[in-house]
């Protein structure tokens, strides 16, 4: 494979939408190739920090127990 | 009409995704009391509709829709804003910084407060920031995206591709500015 082929499937692998068969690929490039391994190892790092940073705002318990009421 | 003790089950196994609704949202409306209401909105429909949810699928998934369909036919207006995504561009921010001699991960990701990430979500548009929402913050495959958002998968492909150019670009112009990363003489690759 070469380094432009995973640097296209790249966000597909991060985002584990790949079939087995192209995951497994992509996995072999990268224990191969330092770069595409280090572009990678980044973008999977930007979705955690991305999903991390939203996942901070959770409802207040207040409106918890509130809709817990309006419901049952 | 449901059972009482069935109604009960139900509520309660709605409320477990109560935070997903909710940050989606805040991230839609940009404001905690309008989240509230929309969100509250759509468990009573969710309630009302019960009888449409097929057990054993994804709750999660179903709930979400109702959300975002109530906001999208509350803020009609704004879907025009959503029409303009700026193109710019095929901007992978790795590459940028790298050709910029910095070190991408150590450098910059791990200088970049969860506060402007969070901003750089919000800038983005709608239609596009619910796609983000579902499949970076909430984890949804492409498949189950496409069902929330009633799109083809392929439409979830690439609002999500143009949302992180997007997204990318933001978090670079914040590095730029705020000095997490600087020109750096001979190693800066000029772009042509
Ligand atoms: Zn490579
Ligand atoms: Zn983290």
């Amino acid at each position: 494979m070469k380094c432009e082929e995973c640097s296209d499937k790249l966000d597909r692998y991060v985002d584990r939408e790949l079939t087995n068969t192209e995951a497994l690929e992509i996995q072999l490039h990268l224990e191969g190739c330092p770069d595409c391994m280090e572009h990678y190892e980044f973008q999977s790092h930007l979705k955690r920090l991305v999903k991390h940073s939203c996942e901070c705002d959770t409802a207040p318990k207040a409106f918890r127990e509130k809709l817990r009421q309006i419901l049952s | 009409m449901a059972e009482p003790a069935a109604q009960t089950a139900f509520a309660e196994e709605a409320l477990t995704h109560l935070d997903t609704l909710y940050r989606g949202a805040l991230r839609l409306t940009h404001d905690p009391d309008a989240a509230q209401d929309l969100v509250q909105e759509a468990y009573l429909r969710a309630l009302r509709y019960q009888h449409s949810y097929q057990a054993g699928t994804n709750m999660k998934a179903w709930l979400f829709a109702i959300m975002r369909n109530l906001f999208w036919d509350r803020f009609k207006g704004s879907r025009k804003d959503d029409v303009s995504l700026d193109d710019v561009g095929e901007f992978v921010l790795y590459e940028k910084l790298r050709d910029e001699g910095a070190r991408p991960e150590a450098d910059v990701l791990d200088k970049i407060a969860a506060s402007e990430v969070v901003s750089a979500v919000d800038k983005l548009p709608p239609l596009h920031r619910e796609v983000v929402l579902l499949v970076d913050v909430e984890g949804f495959s492409y498949k189950d995206a496409a069902q929330t958002l009633g799109v083809p998968i392929g439409t979830v492909m690439s609002r999500l591709h143009r949302a992180r150019q997007q997204l990318q670009k933001s978090l670079y112009d914040y590095a730029r500015e705020s000095g997490i990363v600087r020109p750096n003489g001979p190693t800066q690759v000029a772009q042509t």
